[in-house]
């Protein structure tokens, strides 16, 4: 974690720029994930140490877990399992809020996040007088919090508005001090944009239509603030803590473009993965830095529903509204609930009211929480006291050139220089990549540029077969392997350099996996081959016939077997049984071989 | 004026200093040093209450001062009190106060005048001695109007040259501190105090237009007066008429010259005005629930159990009735179903009246990249320097009168101050004679002038100040 004083929110946009230049990135190691951890410079706030790519697998691993369950448990979410999918049709429009990584607030140069030495953030400590609506205080635009809401537009393929303007959107509620919030009502930042999804983002097959990418809309991004945080204390008392009062959010508005709950979660999780990867967002869903609305419309396929039309996409059916889902499962269960819900109530020749539902997670269907009537007026008016935003095609321009890998680039990257990078992509949510990366880096280090090719097959296939024969026998998970990528390569370059035999490197590697980790002490890699005496002192050829004779006299059932049936395949049984009765570190198998063959034949 | 200065209702709490007249304490050398200026109560201050006149800010105290009383302090200035006002600035008469009514200086028939509003407790306290000079707000006209009815200077200099950090907002696309005084010498030594910049106040002009709009020639000829047709209305009082004329004739005798213009959506931007103000009054004073600050009804005021929305209690109860018709006002005409014919049709209203002032003044509004209006050599031989207005159509009614008004009568009073405030023009009301020189048709306790306004063009709030200073001198 940096320290403190990084945090002070940048009064003015030359300095916010500062953090990009190149002279004050760190570039701890030349590989791809290195590369996130560089473009994370561009943040305004603190550099987590979290890797996005590695959150975004971990997600998506999680996903696909709750997947197989979900697929397991209940047939009716699959669309061949109702008939009455087959009659109506679902469309789905979502909005996403997302809080900005960013230092300050939106309006005020209080810290947007938790500082270290705050203990987990006292209640009202991050408070400037403007977020708590103190008499004749006035918004400051703090124009630093635009540097991360832009990288999200522009990862979208949004145009970014020339010009966008501020809006007061008035209701009354505890966790809004001012009365309103000020978003971008009138005229967002950014307009046009959308999000390609494959089924390695899990859309099914159904929604693809045959094609092999989905793009979905994306209507439009703007700014906005956050809200306070209420905490409900007995029966009528509500604790309020304005420290996230104010804090910068992009509302991320999608098109009608979603057909399945599916694909309207693979939507939300993919919309996750962009913004980790280029730094807009740092707090996943899990941890409330994500919340989805969505709105849900059923029609009889092949009709244009009662002709609703939102977002510029008409012929639809009436639609629902359901807010605030905090996670993938509630945003797939709860449009799934409400789906369910619709087709009921038209099956039964009723009609859908325009209203807005709740939802909560366990839940099986949706609760009406207003109806139209009770629908707030929100009085959207421009904020006379706020200036138009103005962003310039340079900042964009800049942005652009200097905007992180996302991740299905990254994915086709890695692809293209390793054979395994795939399944490597796929297993233990990215941590096993990023361990492989740092070893390939440091073997080839040590060994030179040229056989990186090499080495990537043989780090992948130790970090693969051996580290993962390792856990699956001591029954252990990724995230208790202790082995270090300096460990590996200190191994491996043994090997390499036939200072150990094969054997001797797996029994090294078994004997550090079992050792307490660090900072509990742990012999290296040197230290082990020393105290073991493993190392190779090569056998001359007639040591190699002596062992291989005695073994031979002892199994004349085998020899019989090798010689008389031609059973060829036993002859790894002696070799086996040479690497085993011969001294730890002196038997390489492939001279062993040669031997046996060469007495068997005689 | 009959009643001892404090029976008036103008103060509502003391300042930092001492009550008498002159200061024994030391105070920093500056311009306005050991002068004693009293604050409108809706502007900040640190050591005061800070209460808008409102039961909804009942024992509030800002922790922090407003920009414009930093810089007074600074410049030596003692705040000797905080003064009454129409809650929350809404008002045309200081009627409408928490407090109680402030009472104006002049007397008819036994009755107390309208001090004018909503700053009458400033203009009052000016009037009256009880400090040098006074800190208002104007929002449609409420420094110009007391100015008027106390026979006081008031100056609302263009929107954005004075900072706004710490003054509660009324509407805030028109808010503006004014300044009030016992003359334009007074007015503009206060004016260069606050005329500066300031990051907190993110509508404060930036230090770029500000040298552009000083970079005016200063006059080397007789003044160019514009006389609005417009302003001609039937409404007008024949003594405010009369007064109007003579001061019209006594600027030509001097040598400056008169001219009529029109500004032909005059008539309406008082519409407009009482559209676009309750709007964004209704935004503005939304963060007035009790939950953080200021007054809060005594029980629940979130149960569902009673049937009331959501701080309906609390703000029913700190509110007083016109600034609550203002707000339901400004709700209705931000609603989804009425925004388009009231705020967006305002909205256009008041563009073309910012477009009536554009094309009659000799200078470009340095807001504007281009003259779309006029070329310009036409405008430096056809334009007008400044305009020259009664500020208000009558004499101060008395307040038994003002209570018998309906809210669109006293809405009437605002008719000549609200296009200035529409477009954000530096205006200036000064006092004339209210007779000829040796005509007595009034009894001495009541009223004795008439506010005379000179608008200029945006930005040129320093010919205004040149001209009123002009025509206070004028003997007519």
């Amino acid at each position: 974690m940096r320290s403190s004083t990084i945090r002070t929110a940048p009064s003015h946009f030359a300095r916010a720029l500062q953090y990009t230049s190149p002279g004050l990135i760190r570039c701890p190691r030349p590989c791809i994930v290195a590369k996130w951890l560089q473009s994370r410079s561009l943040t305004t706030a603190t550099a987590h140490e979290a890797i996005p790519l590695r959150k975004h697998l971990k997600d998506e691993a999680k996903r696909k877990k709750a997947d197989a369950k979900r697929d397991g448990n209940t047939a009716s979410t699959k669309p061949g399992g109702d008939p009455r999918l087959e009659k109506w049709e679902l469309t789905v429009g979502i909005e996403i809020h997302a809080e900005l990584n960013t230092a300050s607030k939106l309006f005020s140069s209080a810290p947007a996040e938790v500082l270290e030495s705050d203990n987990g953030g006292t209640a009202n400590s991050r408070v400037a007088m403007f977020d708590a609506a103190l008499p004749g205080t006035q918004p400051q635009f703090q124009v630093a919090t635009l540097l991360p809401a832009l990288r999200a537009a522009i990862a979208f393929g949004c145009e970014v508005q020339r010009q966008s303007g501020w809006d007061r959107k008035h209701y009354f509620h505890w966790d809004q001090p001012n009365g309103y919030q000020i978003t971008q009502y009138y005229q967002p930042f950014a307009k046009d944009g959308c999000l390609v999804l494959d089924a390695s983002d899990g859309v099914p097959a159904l929604d693809m239509q045959g094609a092999d990418r989905l793009r979905i809309g994306i209507k439009q991004i703007q700014m906005e603030q956050d809200t306070a945080k209420t905490t409900n204390v007995g029966s009528s008392t509500y604790h309020v803590d304005l420290n996230r009062a104010g804090v910068p959010l992009i509302e991320i508005i999608t098109l009608p473009h979603i057909h399945s709950p599916q694909t309207a979660a693979a939507v939300v999780r993919k919309i996750q993965a962009v913004l980790k990867s280029v730094s807009s967002c740092v707090i996943g869903m899990e941890l409330g830095g994500l919340r989805a609305d969505v709105n849900v419309s059923v029609r009889e396929r092949g009709t244009s529903g009662v002709g609703s039309s939102y977002s510029g996409v008409s012929g639809l059916g009436q639609r629902t509204e359901i807010k605030n889902l905090s996670s993938f499962k509630a945003v797939e269960d709860a449009i799934i609930a409400e789906r369910n819900r619709q087709i009921t109530v038209l099956e039964a020749g009723g009609v859908i009211e325009g209203e807005t539902r709740g939802w909560t997670l366990g839940a099986t269907e949706t609760t009406r929480l207003r109806g139209k009537e009770g629908e707030v007026d929100y009085r959207y008016m421009p904020d006379a006291d706020l200036p138009p935003l103005v962003i310039g095609q340079d900042l964009v321009e800049h942005l652009t050139s200097t905007l992180p890998t996302l991740p299905d680039e990254l994915q086709q990257e890695l692809q293209d220089e390793y054979n395994d990078a795939k399944t490597l992509i796929d297993l233990d949510s990215g941590d096993r990549l990023d361990f492989f990366l740092r070893t390939v880096h440091s073997v080839t280090a040590e060994l030179g540029m040229s056989s990186q090719a090499q080495i990537g097959k043989m780090v992948g296939n130790w970090v693969l077969h051996e580290l993962g024969g390792l856990l699956t026998t001591h029954q252990r998970s990724w995230d208790d392997v202790r082995v270090t990528a300096d460990e590996l390569k200190n191994i491996l370059l043994c090997l390499h350099r036939k200072q150990i035999t094969t054997r001797v490197a797996k029994q090294l590697l078994a004997d550090l996996f079992q050792r307490a980790p660090a900072p509990a002490a742990r012999p290296s890699v040197e230290q082990l081959i020393e105290t073991g005496n493993l190392r190779l002192r090569p056998l001359s050829e007639e040591e190699y016939r002596d062992l291989a004779r005695r073994i031979m006299e002892e199994s004349p059932e085998m020899v019989k077997a090798v010689r008389e049936k031609g059973q060829k395949g036993k002859v790894m049984w002696f070799v086996g049984q040479m690497v085993r009765q011969g001294e730890e570190g002196t038997v390489e198998p492939e001279k062993a071989k040669a031997v046996i063959e060469s007495l068997m034949g005689g | 004026m009959l009643q001892h200065p404090h029976q008036l209702n103008a103060l509502v709490h003391d300042g930092s200093a001492t009550t008498a007249g002159t200061v024994e304490d030391p105070s920093p050398p500056g311009a306005l040093s050991g002068r004693l200026i009293a604050i409108k109560d809706n502007i900040a201050t640190r050591d005061s209450p800070t209460t808008a006149a409102s039961n909804a800010l009942t024992g509030y105290t800002s922790p922090f001062d407003a920009t414009v009383v930093k810089l007074l302090r600074q410049h030596g200035a003692t705040i000797s009190a905080k003064t009454n006002l129409d809650e929350f600035g809404m008002g045309s008469h200081s009627q409408h106060s928490h407090f109680a009514p402030v009472l104006g200086p002049y007397i008819r028939n036994g009755v107390p005048l309208s001090p004018g509003g909503s700053s009458g407790g400033s203009a009052v306290a000016v009037a009256t001695g009880q400090c040098w000079a006074a800190l208002g707000t104007d929002t449609g006209g409420s420094v110009r109007l007391p100015a008027a009815f106390t026979g006081t200077v008031g100056f609302k200099p263009s929107y954005g040259v004075m900072s706004r950090w710490g003054v509660i907002q009324y509407a805030n696309s028109m808010d503006t501190v004014g300044i009030l005084a016992r003359n334009v010498e007074d007015a503009g030594r206060v004016f260069r105090c606050l005329d500066a910049y300031d990051g907190q106040d993110p509508t404060s002009l930036s230090v770029s237009v500000r040298e552009r709009a000083a970079r005016r020639q200063p006059l080397a000829r007789g003044l160019r007066i514009g006389v609005p047709i417009e302003y001609n209305i039937v409404g007008l009082a024949p003594a405010v008429r009369s007064a109007y004329t003579r001061t019209l004739g006594s600027l030509q005798d001097h040598g400056h010259s008169l001219h009529p213009v029109s500004l032909p959506t005059t008539r309406q931007a008082l519409s407009a005005y009482y559209v676009l103000a309750p709007a964004e009054a209704s935004s503005n004073l939304a963060k007035y629930d009790g939950t953080r600050y200021g007054f809060r009804t005594q029980g629940t005021d979130a149960s569902p159990k009673s049937g009331l929305p959501l701080y309906a209690r609390t703000r029913g109860e700190g509110f007083g009735e016109e600034v609550k018709r203002r707000i339901l006002l400004g709700a209705y005409t931000l609603s989804s179903d009425a925004i388009d014919n009231y705020f967006i049709q305002a909205q256009k209203v008041r563009r073309l009246v910012q477009r009536d002032f554009d094309g009659v003044f000799t200078r470009l509004n340095p807001l504007l990249d281009s003259d779309v209006t006029m070329g310009a050599g036409v405008r430096e031989e056809q334009g007008v320097d400044v305009l020259l207005t009664p500020t208000a159509p009558t004499l101060p009614p008395t307040v038994e009168e003002v209570k018998l008004q309906s809210s669109v009568e006293s809405y009437m009073n605002d008719v000549f101050t609200v296009p200035a405030s529409l477009a954000g023009l530096p205006v200036i009301s000064v006092p004339v004679k209210l007779s000829g020189q040796g005509k007595e048709v009034v009894e001495e306790p009541d009223v004795q002038s008439v506010g005379m306004q000179l608008m200029g063009q945006f930005g040129d709030d320093q010919l205004v100040l040149q001209a009123a200073a002009i025509l206070e001198q004028l003997d007519c």
